[in-house]
């Protein structure tokens, strides 16, 4: 079955090669990594990768960040099992995962279901947790992954509840979720200037592009995930009596968004506006973004311009336009030509 | 006030004559599962059918083998032929290696969704695929199985809406964490009280829950909490 990513390009008469390739190089990469731990499989946990690999992005210079999510009783053996999960995937990849410690680890679903929000919920495990969401992909035991996204989702949708209102009609939209999505981004922009004063911008230019793209894709899609009671709902979806079972659907609903990768995701609610400078403007940039990662040579400078030079380096300048060209297309989106996202970005998106 | 029982083999293993007496004459307990879930079991109990004493029982399936050790498949099945046609066999999905012969039991074939130890029937599509493979057999929901793969229970009203015209009996007990059927917890009775709602009211429960026979009142007291306050909810 072909992706609305694939409809739109042929649609617009475009060639968005390295969506393509990246597409194609997830799906080798998967492959060797599915070979690589396929045989560790157990009831209790899931080996997840998240990153350009849970978004179908992977290029050349990409590595895998990776969790063990562990949902069931605790064993000193997941910490060894850990460490030959390093190994193997290391053995793919060629590199290791980023010095932070948000990946690469042991992850208990306890603190993901649990800590959410309040005093208790981290910067870390916050990541995880919308990751998880968002562009996460099981290596062994699929069936855990859904079974912990469920029970986030329960907290997010089945247990935060509105007040119903005086007209009767039920809430579509999971605020408490809504409210989460939009905290990771905002988290996410700030981290960024955080981890540019820790470390004296070093690989600067490569992770301010990534904010520019990669970054606000995972925003777009928690968007659109929130919205999708309104966006991607059959008609028949809430053609139920009981408060329960509609909230329980709705929650099943965005479950569903939680396997199509964010930049599909993206593109279904961009088919819907039917309006092709959109389309163009949004995935002929990404494409271009994924093109360049895909180049050893570009990438590398990338990771290592200056920030005073910049705007003289035709690789970082070229991108950077590319991502002006990117965020028109997606406030055209949401604010413009879209049936519903106007309203919905206006009356939930704000205030 | 629903049709309700106990697996014989929940309540004393393979000891179909001693589960049976445990529940016979006991108020409330209107069901029974013959249960045979070893292989070795099966003889034995196959040639006691016809001297038991079911009276006692509105309605009665019988739990095939959930694997083979001892016998073979065509060995197995010829044995379940001998079980009353009126009487729902359940089957565990990786029994039916050769669909060609399952199929021969028709709407007698009770397919019983898995926990996730198994690789197949745990959800709504891998159990679409065994009733496209089996478009006749019929459905036993295994409550325990189905919030094993999904607290929240959406999975299991999902498959109660999906195979609703199919559904043949409940399974009710907790499962824990390799497996093994247990007595309710709080926690079970909540996720089970979401779903008791979808549940038609002419569905047998069969409790699963492995507990002496001690246990028989308390379980069955749990159960029907969980189950007839919804009844007793909409009829408020």
């Amino acid at each position: 079955m072909s992706s609305t990513i694939d409809v739109l390009e042929s649609r617009l008469g475009a060639n968005w090669s390295g969506i393509r390739a990246a597409r194609a190089r997830t799906a080798t990469l998967l492959a060797q990594l599915d070979a690589a731990v396929g045989d560790l499989h157990d009831a209790n946990y899931s080996i997840i990768v998240t990153g350009s690999l849970g978004r179908g992005e992977a290029t050349e210079g990409s590595d895998a960040d990776w969790l063990l999510l562990v949902d069931g009783r605790s064993d000193p053996e997941h910490a060894i099992l850990a460490r030959t999960i390093r190994s193997r995937i290391v053995d793919v990849v060629g590199k290791n995962v980023g010095r932070t410690g948000t990946f690469g680890d042991i992850v208990a679903s306890h603190e993901l279901v649990h800590y959410i929000a309040g005093t208790r919920d981290s910067n870390e495990n916050l990541t995880r947790r919308i990751l998880l969401l968002s562009e996460s992909r099981a290596l062994t035991n699929p069936l855990l992954r859904e079974r912990v996204i469920r029970n986030v989702l329960a907290r997010y949708v089945i247990h935060d509840r509105s007040v119903q209102s005086r007209s009767g009609h039920r809430q579509t939209v999971a605020h408490f979720l809504l409210n989460d999505i939009v905290r990771y981004w905002r988290t996410m922009t700030s981290d960024f200037a955080s981890k540019m004063w820790e470390r004296d911008r070093e690989g600067w230019g490569i992770r301010n592009i990534k904010l520019r793209f990669s970054r606000k894709v995972l925003f777009l899609w928690g968007l659109l995930a929130c919205f999708s009671g309104e966006l991607f709902a059959r008609s028949d979806l809430y053609d139920v009596e009981n408060e329960d079972e509609h909230f329980s659907r709705l929650a099943e609903l965005i479950r569903a968004q939680t396997d199509v990768p964010p930049l599909e995701l993206l593109a279904r609610a961009v088919a819907q506006s039917d309006d092709d400078s959109v389309a163009e403007a949004i995935f002929s940039s990404y494409d271009h973004f994924l093109n360049v990662l895909s180049d050893p040579e570009a990438r590398m400078k990338l990771e290592e311009v200056h920030f005073d030079d910049a705007l003289d380096d035709p690789t970082y300048a070229g991108l950077r336009d590319a991502s002006h060209t990117f965020r028109e297309g997606v406030t055209r989106l949401f604010f413009d030509t879209h049936p519903k996202l106007p309203k919905l970005i206006r009356d939930f998106g704000v205030f | 006030m629903r049709t309700i029982g106990f697996s014989t083999g929940a309540l004393a293993k393979g000891d179909f004559a001693l589960g049976l007496d445990a529940q016979r004459e006991r108020p409330g307990i209107d069901a029974v599962e013959l249960s045979a879930l070893r292989d070795h079991e099966l003889p034995s109990l196959i040639d006691a059918i016809d001297s038991l004493n079911l009276e006692d029982f509105d309605y009665i399936s019988f739990h095939a083998p959930s694997r083979l050790m001892a016998m073979g498949e065509e060995e197995a099945f010829g044995l379940l032929l001998r079980v009353p046609e009126v009487w729902p066999i359940i089957v565990h999905p990786e029994l039916l290696q050769t669909p060609s012969l399952w199929r021969r039991l028709g709407e007698r074939l009770c397919i019983e969704n898995m926990d996730d130890r198994k690789m197949t029937g745990r959800t709504v599509p891998e159990l679409q695929i065994l009733f496209d493979t089996f478009p006749e057999a019929t459905f036993c929901l295994d409550l325990g199985h189905a919030r094993q793969i999904d607290p929240t229970m959406a999975s299991a009203i999902l498959m109660l809406r999906e195979f609703g015209p199919r559904l043949r009996q409940l399974h009710v007990s907790d499962v824990g964490p390799r497996g093994e059927h247990l007595p309710l917890g709080a926690t079970a009775r909540n996720s089970f009280a979401r779903v008791a709602r979808f549940v038609p009211d002419h569905c047998p429960l069969i409790i699963e829950s492995i507990i002496g026979i001690d246990g028989i009142e308390r379980e069955l007291d749990a159960v029907i909490a969980v189950f007839e306050a919804p009844l007793a909810q909409a009829t408020a």
